[in-house]
C-alpha cells in the first residue's frame, strides 16, 4: 500500500510517550490481524499498540476501518487470525476455556447497544457483571453474596439510579441504560476497561454526560481504558491519548493535546464527507 | 392454471428480466412433474375419484343413521370420567417431562448459542427431529411392546411427542433472540449455563412460556387416542367400543374428546394471551 | 479500587433483601404448588397403573430392547411400495386438504368473508373441528364410510390438515395490503380478477410455505394410517408388531425416518434462491 511508508515514518517520527519505557503496559498488541472468514478481507492488516495504565485511550477512523474489530478482540468476542495480544501478561490467544472466562472477568466492557438483558431488573443486571466472581449453586437462585448487593447499590448510586434499581432495563431511557452498562462493567472491579462505541446509541448532550462520567470513574477506580469512539471531537475532549486507524492499519498514536489537523485529515482522508 | 399463477407471481419481480425464460420453463417443469406424480398416484391407489365425492355423503349418513344418538350414559359413567382425568393427568405430566427435556435439546440444537457446533449441534438436532419425525402412536406401541399396557407408556410416548414438538419451536425461539447480552454475559467471563440462564432465558421466557402451554394443548389431544394403543387413559375406551361396533358409545366418546379438546384448546389460548400481555 | 461499602440507609441491602423476599416467596409457593399436582400426577398414573412385576424389571426391558436391535434387512423389498404408497397418500391427502381450505379459508377470513355473522363462524368453527379430531379418529370415521384401503387414509390425512392450511391462509387474507385491491378495482376487474390478481399473488407466497409444511407433517400421519385400516407403511408396522417380529418393527421406523429425511431435503428446495 502507498501510506505504508508513511505510517512507518510517522511512527517513528512521534514515537509512544517517554515516560513508559520503564514499566511494562497493561495491554501490548502486536501485529494483529484479523479477516472474519479465511478467503475473506483483512480487517486488520497489523496493527501495534499497547495501553498503559494510566491511558485514556480512544480509537477513531472512519467507518469500516476496523475500530471495532480491534476492540473486541482483546477479550475475544472476535477470534484474531494473526499477531499476539498480551493482556496483564498473559497471551490472550493462548486461552481457552476456562483460563478465558478467568481473564474475561478482569476485563469490563461496555457496548454500543447496551447489551442488556431488557427483561431482567437493573439490579440484576448489575449484578450480572459478578457472575464470573459466583458459583454455579449462587448464580442458579440468584442468591449474590452481601458484597455484591452492596456495590451494586453503591455503584448505581454512583451513576445515578439510586430511584431505578428495581425497575426493567426496558423501563429506562438510553443514557440511564447506558449507566447501567457502566454500573455492571465497574462490578467487576475491572483491570481495564473497554468501550465498544458506548455513546453512538446516545444524543450528543447525553453522550458527553456518560463520557464524563466514565472518564471520572475510570480516574476514582484507576482503570485504563480503550475506548472506540465515532465523534471526533468528544475524543479529544474526554481522552488522553488518541490512536487513529484507517482501512485497518494504525495512522496515527499520540497524546491527544499533540494532535493537530493534518493528522486527522490524515486519519479521515478516505472518507468522502 | 397453476402454471398461470406461478407466472403471476415471478411477473411483478421479473417482468423485464432477460432471464426469464429458464426460469418459467424450470417451474413449468416442476408443476408437470408434481401433477404426473398425483396422477400416477390416484392410477397406482387405485383411486376412484367419484367414491372421493361420494365419501362426505356417505360419512354423513352413517353419523346420522349409525353413531346418533349418541349413548350419553355410558360416558357419564363414573370409569369413563375417571379414565377422562387420568388422561389430563397424563398430558400434564408428559408435557411437563417433554418441556423439561426439550429446554436443554434445544439449547445444543440452536446454532446461535450452540456449545459445541461439531458435536452437541447434531446431536440436539438429531434428537429433536428423531422424536418429531416419528408419529405418536408409533411412540405408543413401541413404549408398551417394551414397558406394558398403562399409563407408564403412554406418559412416555407423549413425552418423545413434546420433546419433538416443543423442542422445535423452542430452538426456533432460541434461533431469534438478541445476541448483544449474550455476548455481554461472556465478556464478563460468565460459564455457558451462567450465560443461559442470565442473557437468554430473560429474553425467551415469556414466549416459552406460551410455547410450554401449547405443547400441553396439542399433548392432551394426542392424550386422547394413546389409549388406542394401549397406553391408557380415555383412548381404550374408544378402541373397545370401536371393535365391538357399538357405534352410539364411539358417538358418546367423540363428542366427549371434542369437547375436551376445544375446552383445552380455549384455555390454552387464553392462558397464552394473558402471558403475552406479560410481557 | 476498592468501594468502601457506604451505609446508604434508604437504598441500604436489608432494605432491597426485603423488598425482594416477598415476591420470592411467592414465586416458590406457585412452583411448590405445580410439583405437588405433578408429583400426585406421576402417583395417580404411573405409580398405581403399571404392572411393574409383569415388566420383568431391567433384564425383561434390556432383552425385549436387543430384540429390536436386531434388524431385519430382509424385509427392505417388501417396503418399498408400502412406502411409496405413504408418500402418495399425504400428497393426495394434502392436496384435498388444500382443495378443501380454500372455502373454508374464504368463509374464515374477517375482511373477504360472504357473511359476518354466518359464513365466518361457520368456517372459524370447521378450522377448530378440523384440528381437535384426531387423524386416528378421523380415519376411523372413514373406514366407517368407505372401507378399507388408501381412501379413507387420504381423507383422514386431507380433513385433519384442514385446520391447520386455512388458518394461515385466513390470516393471510386478513393481513394483505389493500391497497394492489383497490387498484384492481380501479381499473375496473370484476370478482373474481380482484381476486385473482390483488389477493391471490399476495398470499401465494406463505400459502405455497404452509402447503409443503403441511405435506412434511402430513407424511408423518400416513405412516400410521394402515394403523387403523389403511395401507402403506403403518400396515406394514401392524403386521410386523403382530408376528412379534420387533426387527422388522424398527426397519418400519427406519424407513419412516428416510421419508421424512426426503420430505424435509424437498421441502427445502423452494426455499433455495
Amino acid at each position: 500500500m502507498r501510506h505504508e511508508a508513511g505510517i512507518v515514518e510517522g511512527r517513528a517520527r512521534r514515537g509512544l510517550p517517554g515516560h513508559e519505557e520503564n514499566r511494562v503496559p497493561v495491554l501490548d498488541v502486536r501485529n494483529l490481524k484479523v479477516s472474519y472468514t479465511s478467503s475473506g478481507p483483512q480487517i486488520l492488516k497489523g496493527i501495534d499498540f499497547s495501553v498503559d495504565d494510566s491511558d485514556f485511550c480512544a480509537v477513531i477512523g472512519p467507518s469500516g476501518a476496523g475500530k471495532s474489530t480491534l476492540i473486541r478482540c482483546v477479550n475475544r468476542l472476535v477470534e484474531p487470525t494473526e499477531g499476539d495480544i498480551v493482556l496483564f501478561g498473559q497471551n490472550v490467544r493462548a486461552l481457552r476455556g476456562g483460563e478465558l472466562r478467568h481473564l474475561r472477568r478482569r476485563i469490563g466492557m461496555i457496548f454500543q447497544e447496551f447489551n442488556l438483558v431488557n427483561r431482567m431488573s437493573v439490579m440484576d443486571n448489575v449484578l450480572s457483571g459478578r457472575l464470573g466472581y459466583t458459583g454455579a449453586f449462587r448464580s442458579f437462585f440468584k442468591a449474590f453474596p452481601r458484597e455484591d448487593i452492596d456495590r451494586a447499590l453503591h455503584l448505581l448510586e454512583r451513576v445515578g439510579l439510586q430511584d431505578h434499581v428495581d425497575k426493567r432495563a426496558d423501563a429506562l431511557s438510553g443514557g440511564q441504560r447506558q449507566r447501567v452498562g457502566i454500573a455492571r462493567a465497574l462490578m467487576q472491579k475491572p483491570e481495564i476497561l473497554l468501550l465498544d462505541e458506548p455513546t453512538s446509541a446516545l444524543d450528543p448532550k447525553i453522550s458527553r454526560d456518560v463520557m464524563g462520567l466514565i472518564r471520572e470513574l475510570a480516574d476514582e477506580f484507576k482503570v485504563p481504558v480503550l475506548c472506540n469512539i465515532h465523534d471526533v471531537q468528544l475524543a479529544l475532549e474526554t481522552c488522553n491519548r488518541i490512536i487513529g486507524m484507517q482501512d485497518g492499519y494504525k495512522k496515527f498514536d499520540g497524546p491527544s493535546k499533540g494532535m493537530r489537523k493534518q493528522d486527522l485529515d490524515e486519519i479521515y482522508a478516505m472518507e468522502v464527507l | 392454471m397453476t402454471v398461470v399463477t406461478a407466472e403471476t407471481v415471478a411477473a411483478p419481480r421479473k417482468s423485464w428480466s432477460r432471464y426469464r425464460h429458464p426460469e418459467a420453463t424450470i417451474r413449468f417443469a416442476v408443476m408437470l412433474a408434481v401433477l404426473a406424480f398425483l396422477g400416477w398416484s390416484i392410477a397406482f391407489l387405485n383411486i376412484d375419484l367419484s367414491r372421493v365425492l361420494g365419501a362426505f355423503p356417505r360419512l354423513a349418513e352413517i353419523l346420522a343413521t349409525r353413531y346418533f344418538p349418541p349413548d350419553l350414559g355410558y360416558v357419564t359413567d363414573a370409569d369413563f370420567i375417571r379414565s377422562v382425568i387420568r388422561t389430563l393427568e397424563m398430558s400434564l405430566l408428559g408435557g411437563f417431562l417433554g418441556v423439561v427435556c426439550s429446554i436443554p435439546l434445544a439449547w445444543l440444537a440452536a446454532r446461535n448459542i450452540t456449545i459445541g457446533r461439531r458435536i452437541a449441534y447434531p446431536f440436539g438436532r438429531f434428537a429433536i427431529m428423531g422424536s418429531r419425525s416419528i408419529h405418536e402412536t408409533i411412540w405408543t406401541i413401541l413404549f408398551v411392546t417394551v414397558l406394558g399396557f398403562g399409563m407408564l407408556a403412554g406418559t412416555l410416548a407423549l413425552t418423545v411427542f413434546c420433546i419433538g414438538f416443543a423442542g422445535k419451536l423452542f430452538a426456533d425461539e432460541l434461533e431469534a433472540i438478541d445476541m448483544g447480552p449474550v455476548e455481554a454475559m461472556r465478556s464478563v467471563g460468565a460459564s455457558p449455563l451462567q450465560v443461559f440462564q442470565y442473557a437468554v432465558l430473560p429474553q425467551v421466557r415469556v414466549a416459552f412460556t406460551g410455547i410450554a402451554i401449547y405443547t400441553w394443548d396439542v399433548a392432551f389431544r394426542a392424550a386422547t387416542v394413546v389409549g388406542f394403543f394401549g397406553g391408557g387413559g380415555m383412548g381404550w375406551y374408544l378402541k373397545r367400543t370401536t371393535q365391538q361396533l357399538e357405534s352410539q358409545r364411539v358417538a358418546a366418546i367423540l363428542l366427549v374428546i371434542i369437547a375436551l379438546v376445544l375446552l383445552a384448546e380455549i384455555g390454552s389460548g387464553w392462558l397464552r394471551r394473558k402471558i403475552a400481555a406479560m410481557r | 479500587m476498592s468501594v468502601a461499602a457506604p451505609a446508604v440507609s434508604e437504598h441500604g441491602f436489608d432494605a432491597w433483601v426485603a423488598h425482594k423476599r416477598g415476591r420470592r416467596i411467592n414465586n416458590w409457593l406457585l412452583v411448590a404448588a405445580a410439583l405437588a399436582v405433578l408429583g400426585w400426577c406421576f402417583w395417580d398414573t404411573i405409580m398405581v397403573d403399571t404392572d411393574w412385576a409383569r415388566m420383568g424389571g431391567a433384564l425383561g426391558i434390556g432383552g425385549t430392547l436387543e430384540r429390536f436391535l436386531w434388524i431385519d434387512w430382509s424385509l427392505v423389498p417388501h417396503l418399498i411400495v408400502p412406502a411409496l404408497e405413504t408418500l402418495m397418500m399425504a400428497t393426495l391427502g394434502t392436496l384435498l386438504g388444500c382443495v378443501l381450505s380454500l372455502p373454508v379459508a374464504w368463509f374464515g377470513a374477517a375482511n373477504v368473508t360472504p357473511s359476518k355473522y354466518f359464513f365466518y363462524p361457520v368456517g372459524r368453527f370447521l378450522m377448530v373441528l378440523s384440528r381437535s379430531i384426531h387423524e386416528i379418529i378421523w380415519a376411523l370415521l372413514f373406514v366407517g364410510a368407505v372401507g378399507l384401503g388408501a381412501l379413507p387414509g387420504i381423507l383422514a390425512v386431507a380433513m385433519r390438515s384442514i385446520g391447520f392450511i386455512s388458518k394461515i391462509t385466513a390470516e393471510a387474507i386478513e393481513n394483505i395490503d389493500p391497497k394492489p385491491v383497490e387498484a384492481i378495482r380501479a381499473v375496473g376487474g370484476n370478482q373474481f380478477q380482484v381476486m385473482y390478481y390483488g389477493i391471490v399473488p399476495q398470499i401465494l407466497p406463505v400459502i405455497i410455505g404452509t402447503i409443503i409444511f403441511e405435506w412434511d407433517i402430513n407424511i408423518r400421519r400416513s405412516a400410521i394410517m394402515g394403523l387403523v385400516g389403511a395401507g402403506g407403511l403403518g400396515l406394514v408396522f401392524f403386521r410386523q408388531m403382530a408376528m412379534f417380529n420387533y426387527g422388522g418393527v424398527t426397519l418400519v421406523v427406519l424407513a419412516v425416518l428416510v421419508l421424512i429425511a426426503i420430505g424435509e431435503v424437498v421441502s427445502l428446495l423452494p426455499a433455495r434462491p
